[in-house]
Order: C-alpha cells, then structure tokens, then sequence
C-alpha cells in the first residue's frame, strides 16, 4: 500500500520554527489514498506543529503541503478534503448525534442539498444508527468518539486527521473504532493519526513515521520496521524467584537482558537473538528457579524504545 | 477539618483573580456609583441643567438671571433660548433638564400670569420640582421684596385698603429692600408656585413661578418608555455575554479546531454567532417593548420602524460586545466574571439602574461612553419626544460605530487565536 497509489497528502522539506526553537525540521511525509498512516513521537517532537500545518492553521517557514495539489493554508478547497478528529469530544452536547453531523457537515462546506445524504452516510458509516436521536453529552465515551469521527466525514473529506481517536475508552469500544478507521480507510480515505496505543497502531496502520527532532526519522510498515530493526531477535521477559549468582547474572546480561526497575535482580528483561535463545539461554534457565518466562516479537513499543531510549508509557500520558 | 475546607476555599478565592475582583472591587464600584447618584439628591448637590429664556430683559430680571446661574446645583447653559419653542425644544431633546422661562417681572400682582415658567420633561418630573425648589429658596433669599409685595396686596384685598401713609411706608420698605437685596442678599416668605401638568399648559392666575411639564406623544406614557428601553439594554448585554460564551466551549471542546480547519474557517462561526445573539436580542427587545404596549399603551406599532432600527444597532452592539469579551476571555469562569463586571458597571453608569439626570455631572458624561445611554436615548426620543431621523441619527451612528468596532476587534482576535503564525 502506499508505494503503488498516489499520494494524497504530500508534506515536503517542511521547515517551522516557533520563536528560537526549530519545530520542524525537513519533514517528509506521503499519505495515499486508503493508506492509515500514523505520526509517532513524544512530547515535543512536532507531531501536533505537523497536523496543525498540515490542516492550513500553521504557516510553514518553507517547505510545501499539498493535498491533491492543493496548499491548505492558503486554499479553501484543500481544507474542504480534510476531516480533523480533535482529541477531545468536539461535539454540541445539546445537541443529537444526527444534529451533530448535519451541523458539522454544513460548516466543513457540504452543500445544504446535499447535507441530508451526507449525515445519513455518515451515520450509517459510523454505525450510529441506535443512538443518532440521542443527545451527544449523554453518551458514553465509546459513543461519543465514533460520533466525534462521524462529525469529521460527513462532508466526505479524501483526508482523515486524528488526534489520538482512543485515548480514554475501554477497549471494546477501542476495537469498534479501529473497525471503523479501517473501514473509512477501505472507502478510500487517507487516514493520518496520532495514538498512544501502539498495539492498535501495529494492527491498523498500514505505515508508521517516528519523528525525532521535528523530522521522520524512521517511516516504514510496522511489520518490516520490526523486522528491519530487530530481525530474529525476540523480546524476552524473565522473573526468579531469587537473585541469580553473579556468574548467571553475567551470563544474562550476555544474552542481552538486562536487570528490570525493580533493583532486585528478580526481574530481567531484553532482545535476544533467537540463536543466542535456543543456545545459550534455554539451558541456563533452568538453574534459575524461574516464577515467569515471556518471549514474544518485538513490537513498536519496542522499537519507539529503540529510538527515543525510554518506554512509550513513559512520555504519554 | 471545617478550617482545612475554608482555608482551602480561600486559597481558591486568592488565585482566581476574577472572582476576588467580583468580590472585593466589583461591590465598592457600584457603591461609589450609587453613592455619587443618592448622596447628591440632597439640598444642592444635585446637579440640574437649564436653560434660562429672558422675555423682559430689564434690570430687575437680569439680576434675576444673575443669581440664577450664581445658584450652586443649577448648571446654566451659555445657550439662551429665543423663544419659548425653542426652549422647550431643548427640554424635550433631553439637552436640558428643565428651563426657565423669565415672562415677565416679578410683583405683587395676584391676578398676574406667574413671572417665571419652569419648563420641564414629564418623563423627568423630579428633575422639574428640584429646579422649582431651587429658585424658590433663591426668590426666599435673594428677592424677599417680592413676597413681601404679595403678602401686603393679599393683606391690602383681605382686610384693607392700606392709608397713603401705610402705602408709603411700605413701598419704602420694599425699595430699600430690592436696593439691600441687589448686593447682599436676604431673607422673606415666597412659597407661592403654581403647578400645571396640564395637558394645554395654559396657567392659571396666581404664583410667582409656574411648573409645566411637557408631555409625549404618548400621553400616557409616564416615563414606561425610558424603563422598557433601560430593561431591555440591560438584558439584552446579559444575554449576549452569556450566550458568547460558547465561544470558549468551543475552543476548549476541540470544535473550534475541527471548524478552522474546515473551508469557512473560525471567521464564520464567529459571524454566526453575531448573528444569532444580534436575533437573540432583537427578540428579546420585542418581547420588552410588546409588554409595554400591551399593558402601559405606549404606541409601539405607531413607532416600530425607528424602534426597529435602535432595537437591531442595541441587539447587535450588545452581542458584539459580548463576543468579544469572550473573545479576550481565556476560561469560562474568566469570561461570567468579566461579564458580570461589564454589565453591571455599563449598566449602572449608562442610566439603567437609574435615571442619569440624578447623577452628578461628571458622572452623566462618561454615562455617554456606554451603549446603554445611547441605547436609552434613542427609545426616549423615538417615544417620549416624537423625534425623527434627524434627530435619531446621531445615537444611531453612535450605535453603529460601536457595533462595527467591536466586530472588527472580534474577528481579528479570533483570527489571532486560531492561527499561530
């Protein structure tokens, strides 16, 4: 995906600085028709800085964005094929679901003749239907997030942009909205996001970008950037009952775990290579009175810990 | 634990600067408003302006205009009417609280017309009785010979007639008194005033001044139209600041971000926005006004194009104004209580607490800084004094440049606020 279809989005050589302090650095970014991409970084990394522009609200120092051809900050009908998903509920409380999206439709520019089909669309897309007659501030949080997402693609927009669509709901309505995106996605829709649930982004996002520094530093699927970073290696987690001696805990460390956050020594944890598992580690385990052994692929909690040397729990809130 | 609670409910109060402004500057304001109005209702301090007509022009009503405009209370107006049209003309223009009409000179003639006419607005009557009181207590002090003169006639009708001795005598007195009382001053009995509120104004025989108040075109209006209008300014501000308040919802919701990036941007929400609280408060005017035609006959149909046209420039001058105090606001909390503020002091200095001729001169001038006095103004003329466009048109522009500026500062602050750079 992505490679073969045209791009959609196409953010080039984008360069901003807010005072002293360069935000954006060169960014690069493509996102095609139907593609979810989604924007990873911590605090500070220029994530938010890229959509604000990317949305026409931010005035790059130089560089371009184009959205089918088109520079949003300057052109009307450029900001008309985007759909923004804030990451809070930008929803009329008093207002219904179905109100809601008329009213979202209307203000994102869809004729008034044409607001009736959208909205209906778009609450169906949503799957809506049960709750389009309630008010929006009586929903649950669940509710409230795919009517947040109908309000955004009622007027058809090509470009979806999310900020963080999950954050504060439990995970059956996690998945419902990952449903979602994928379906929007499956319409045609290039789907831009940001997350802190990294798990969902390695089943949903067809590419990743990790910023560091105000660029993309590191852009790719999330299944070959694993495999490009961490090949046959295996994130392994182990627990003893005791300390292990200082020979086994050197032998460990040679495997390449290392002592976990607890400072007992209980806990190690690590990438190991799958021949360095199978050789070395398997027969020293079981000298070590183990209570727990994990071994599973690396993920993009993994490799976010590669790039910025902490976990991902750690920058987000 | 009860100390814990209130200490932390001060802490509370300490750092949240618009409610320690709500609470500790807000009620000493308004005290200071209410008391620069109420404290100056007695003996002199209430500042009355009138214009002085001097039909004689003799020595005697000079010295009578003279001491006029040495009255402490009494601002006479360098203008001099000349005629009785155009003086009263000046009352009903709300230029002037009263007038004072010199017709002839003062003496002891009891079947005489009153020698001096206080021409007044009905709709400001106290500000009509405190200028009568005035020059009573001048006429008392400054002209005793006056009263003298008629007590000795009502004396000479009753139980005379005087001897030509008597007669001499007293009209010695009476000399000697008008020379003392040219350059001193004294002391006498004159509380001889004849009322006419009458619809003809025609006087009748008898006092030395003469009350006339003059009526609108609603006769029986009564002051309804100056109350609708202050009402109604009042509520429409309260409305619309509470109603642009939503301008910060929708900023902290996320909506306002999801709207700017859309093709109409955050200038048509906000234009919106304009445009129903600007309804809003046209509805609400309506809704005012009708009650006072229903109930109190002011002949609102009869006037509803002018009416209209304040009504549309109050509406929209009060949303705008609201929209862009939340517009300035960071919070909500921020935005009631800056509200809460701008209302109450507008209000209270614009005339819709209270009538602004009972305020004191400095006071009534800033009271033109507020739309509620224009607002006031203009509902008062179109009712109460019949006026026309002419005559409308200045309060109108007034009006409409306040609108305009407002709209202009709100759209270019919501500009600001949605666009980094």
């Amino acid at each position: 995906m992505g490679e073969a279809a045209e791009a959609l989005l196409r953010v080039d050589s984008l360069d901003f600085a807010f005072r002293d302090r360069r935000v954006l650095n060169g960014v690069a970014l493509e996102v095609a028709e139907g593609e979810i991409v989604a924007l990873l970084g911590p605090n500070g990394s220029g994530k938010s800085t890229l959509m604000r522009a990317i949305c026409g609200r931010l005035q790059p120092d130089s560089g371009s964005i184009s959205i089918n051809g088109r520079n949003p900050h300057t052109d009307r009908r450029a900001r008309a094929l985007i759909g923004l998903v804030p990451q809070q509920i930008a929803l009329y409380p008093h207002l219904s679901v179905a109100e809601n999206v008329r009213a979202f439709a209307r203000l994102s520019g869809t004729p008034a003749a044409d607001v009736a089909n959208c909205s209906a669309r778009a609450v169906e897309l949503c799957d809506l239907a049960e709750v389009a007659a309630r008010r929006a501030g009586e929903l649950s949080g669940g509710w409230q997030r795919r009517a947040n997402i109908a309000c955004a693609v009622a007027h058809s927009p090509r470009l979806l942009v999310l900020d963080e669509p999950t954050v504060g709901i439990d995970p059956p309505a996690r998945r419902e909205i990952e449903s979602l995106l994928g379906r929007l996605a499956g319409q045609g829709i290039g789907i831009l996001l940001t997350s802190h649930d990294l798990g969902q982004l390695e089943r949903l996002a067809h590419r990743v970008a990790f910023m560091i520094d105000g660029r993309v530093a590191v852009s790719g699927a999330p299944d070959t950037l694993i495999t490009e970073y961490f090949d046959q290696r295996r994130e392994c987690s182990l627990v003893v009952d005791r300390p292990p001696s200082d020979e086994q805990a050197g032998k460990l460390a040679l495997a390449g775990l290392g002592v976990g956050d607890d400072g007992g020594k209980l806990h190690w944890s690590g990438l190991v290579d799958e021949q360095v598992r199978d050789t070395q580690l398997e027969h020293l385990l079981g000298d070590l009175g183990l209570s727990e052994w994990r071994v599973r692929r690396p993920g993009l909690d993994s490799l976010w810990r590669h790039l910025y040397g902490q976990a991902p729990s750690a920058d987000i809130a | 634990m009860i100390l814990t609670v209130a200490q932390v409910m001060w802490l509370a109060l300490w750092r949240d600067r618009g409610s320690l402004i709500l609470a500790f500057l807000l009620p000493p304001l308004m005290f200071f408003v209410f008391a620069e109005v109420f404290s100056g209702t007695g003996e002199n301090e209430l500042e009355m302006r009138v214009v002085i007509l001097d039909s004689v022009e003799s020595p005697v009503t000079g010295r009578l205009r003279a001491e006029m405009i040495a009255l402490d209370g009494l601002v006479v107006s360098d203008q001099t009417a000349l005629d009785v049209q155009a003086l009263e003309a000046q009352v009903r223009s709300g230029r002037h609280d009263a007038a004072v009409w010199i017709r002839a000179e003062p003496d002891g003639d009891l079947d005489a017309e009153a020698a001096i006419v206080v021409v007044g607005d009905a709709s400001r009557a106290l500000a009509t009785s405190v200028v009568v009181g005035r020059l009573q207590a001048m006429l008392q002090s400054s002209f005793p010979e006056f009263g003298i003169a008629r007590a000795a006639t009502l004396v000479d009708a009753l139980a005379g007639p005087y001897s030509d001795d008597q007669r001499q005598a007293l009209d010695e007195v009476l000399d000697g008194l008008a020379r003392d009382q040219a350059g001193l001053g004294g002391a006498g009995a004159m509380n001889d005033v004849r009322d006419d509120a009458s619809d003809n104004n025609q006087g009748a025989a008898g006092g030395l001044i003469e009350r006339r108040l003059l009526a609108g075109p609603d006769r029986g209006d009564d002051g309804i139209s100056y109350y609708a209008g202050a009402v109604a300014i009042l509520f429409l501000l309260f409305s619309a600041m509470q109603g642009a308040i939503s301008l910060i919802d929708e900023r902290t919701s996320g909506i306002v971000d999801r709207l700017v990036a859309g093709p109409g941007g955050y200038t048509t929400v906000v234009l919106g926005k304009g445009l129903f609280l600007t309804g809003q408060g046209l509805a609400q005017a309506g809704v005012i006004f009708a009650f006072a035609w229903w109930f109190y006959d002011i002949d609102w149909p009869g006037h509803f194009g002018a009416w209209l046209v304040t009504a549309l420039l109050a509406a929209a001058v009060s949303a705008w104004l609201g929209l862009l105090l939340a517009s300035l606001c960071r919070s909500r909390q921020q935005a009631q209580t800056a509200s809460a503020f701008v209302v109450l002091i507008l209000s209270a200095i614009g005339g819709s607490m209270m009538p602004r001729f009972l305020m004191p001169g400095w006071l009534r001038e800033l009271g033109w800084f507020t739309p509620n006095a224009w607002v006031i103004e203009s509902w008062q003329g179109i009712f109460w004094r019949g006026d026309g466009v002419p005559e409308l048109a200045t309060g109108w522009v007034v009006l409409a440049a306040i609108f305009l500026t407002a709209m202009g500062l709100t759209l270019w602050r919501a500009a600001g606020l949605t666009r980094i750079k």
